[in-house]
């Protein structure tokens, strides 16, 4: 499977795409809301996981450009970010059924065997071949 | 350079909230590097081997910390506004009380201390707000299974428990340390904020967590109390149960 992982942290990064490398994912990593909107336009992403707090467009930006293209309209976007449900809560209409952000993690609780359950159990990508587990 | 005037202190409330906030961010790569380790080793060696543990204290010292962080930031929110009110509802005081011992293992495995869950009777809905108390617990616990270890108590134990009381039902933590009076508690408040160790006789550190509980339960109109569960002492929430639905 190959996904788009949005990660501005350098380091969460890294450990994100080495540990979902290992359970036999691509992965191509972008820092940014723009570098994310070129990598899927290089390569069309299974599924992507998104840090909502970017630099510069946040993730929600992010999301409404990503949207605006029909090829990825149906392309399911994991929210994996630093914002805490309490503050998530306010928004999640909107991501949800607008932006269609199929599920939300908060990422300080969620460790890295839990990204790739996450990724390999999604009921949208169970269609997908070839995906290898992580216990 | 401008000298920041007695108003204007240069660590302010909310710098230091940001700090607990940014600080989440070097734990958690600390929490995956140690994962990410853990899982190699698993794949060339055998689960006896000594690096596994350790790399697995590592991770749950880290997802401590962020826990401890995300409590703290709750509590201190809360007690920065000071007119918000936890929004309440009808909450099961067991399945609080279970959801905290979950969280609290791992670190309490760490600290060689033995957790239980005491529920002996049965206890209708109480108005909380969920998360608010499940908030509260666990960083009470943080705090009684950090120092029960350097109190020396006849046994490392902490009991999660509920019972009924006059004002309605106490959930708290107990253990046999007597230290755990009403009059530590008293102290510790007074002094919270002007000394290092606040709660001298109970914590050989800040004891944050108390005081973390303390600002959460205040928001939801509850109030953390020193009790006593059969032989035990502790503290715990003076909740309110749910009449209405009781009455159902």
């Amino acid at each position: 499977m190959h996904i788009l992982l949005v990660e501005p942290d350098k380091l969460l990064a890294r450990s994100e795409c080495q540990a979902l490398e290992q359970a036999g994912h691509s992965v191509m990593v972008a820092a940014t809301a723009q570098v994310a909107i070129q990598a899927a336009d290089e390569r069309r992403p299974d599924i992507v996981l998104l840090e909502l707090q970017l630099v510069s467009h946040s993730g929600i930006e992010f999301l409404y450009e990503f949207r605006s293209y029909s090829d990825w309209q149906s392309i399911p976007v994991v929210a994996l970010t630093q914002v805490p449900p309490a503050e998530f809560s306010g928004s999640a209409e909107l991501l949800k059924h607008e932006l269609g952000v199929v599920a939300y993690h908060y990422k300080p609780r969620t460790s890295l065997t839990k990204i790739c359950r996450i990724v390999n159990e999604h009921p949208l990508l169970s269609d997908i071949p070839n995906i290898v587990s992580v216990s | 350079m401008r000298r920041p005037s007695q108003q204007q202190p240069i660590l302010s409330e909310q710098v230091l909230l940001s700090i607990a906030e940014q600080l989440k961010t070097p734990f958690l790569q600390i929490s995956h590097r140690a994962e990410l380790m853990a899982l190699a080793e698993r794949h060339h060696t055998d689960q006896s081997n000594p690096v596994l543990a350790d790399l697995h204290e590592i991770q749950t010292t880290s997802d401590t910390a962020i826990r401890l962080l995300d409590n703290y930031l709750f509590g201190a929110r809360l007690a920065l506004e000071e007119q918000y009110q936890l929004q309440l509802e009808p909450v099961s005081v067991s399945s609080v009380l279970y959801d905290t011992g979950q969280q609290l293992d791992a670190m309490a495995k760490l600290y060689g201390v033995e957790l239980e869950l005491s529920l002996n009777g049965k206890f209708g809905p109480v108005m909380a707000n969920r998360s608010g108390l499940q908030s509260a617990l666990v960083s009470l616990g943080y705090t009684l299974i950090e120092a029960l270890p350097s109190l020396e108590a006849r046994h490392s134990r902490l009991q999660l428990a509920a019972h009924r009381c006059r004002y309605g039902i106490v959930a708290g933590l107990y253990s046999d340390a007597e230290q755990l009076t009403v009059e530590a508690l008293r102290q510790g408040r007074k002094l919270q904020g002007h000394a290092r160790q606040p709660l001298s006789m109970l914590s050989p550190g800040s004891g944050a967590g108390v005081f973390v509980a303390d600002a959460i339960l205040q928001a939801m109109d509850s109030e953390l109390k020193v009790s006593r569960h059969h032989r035990l002492y502790g503290l715990g929430a003076v909740l309110r149960p749910n009449q209405q639905i009781q009455l159902v």
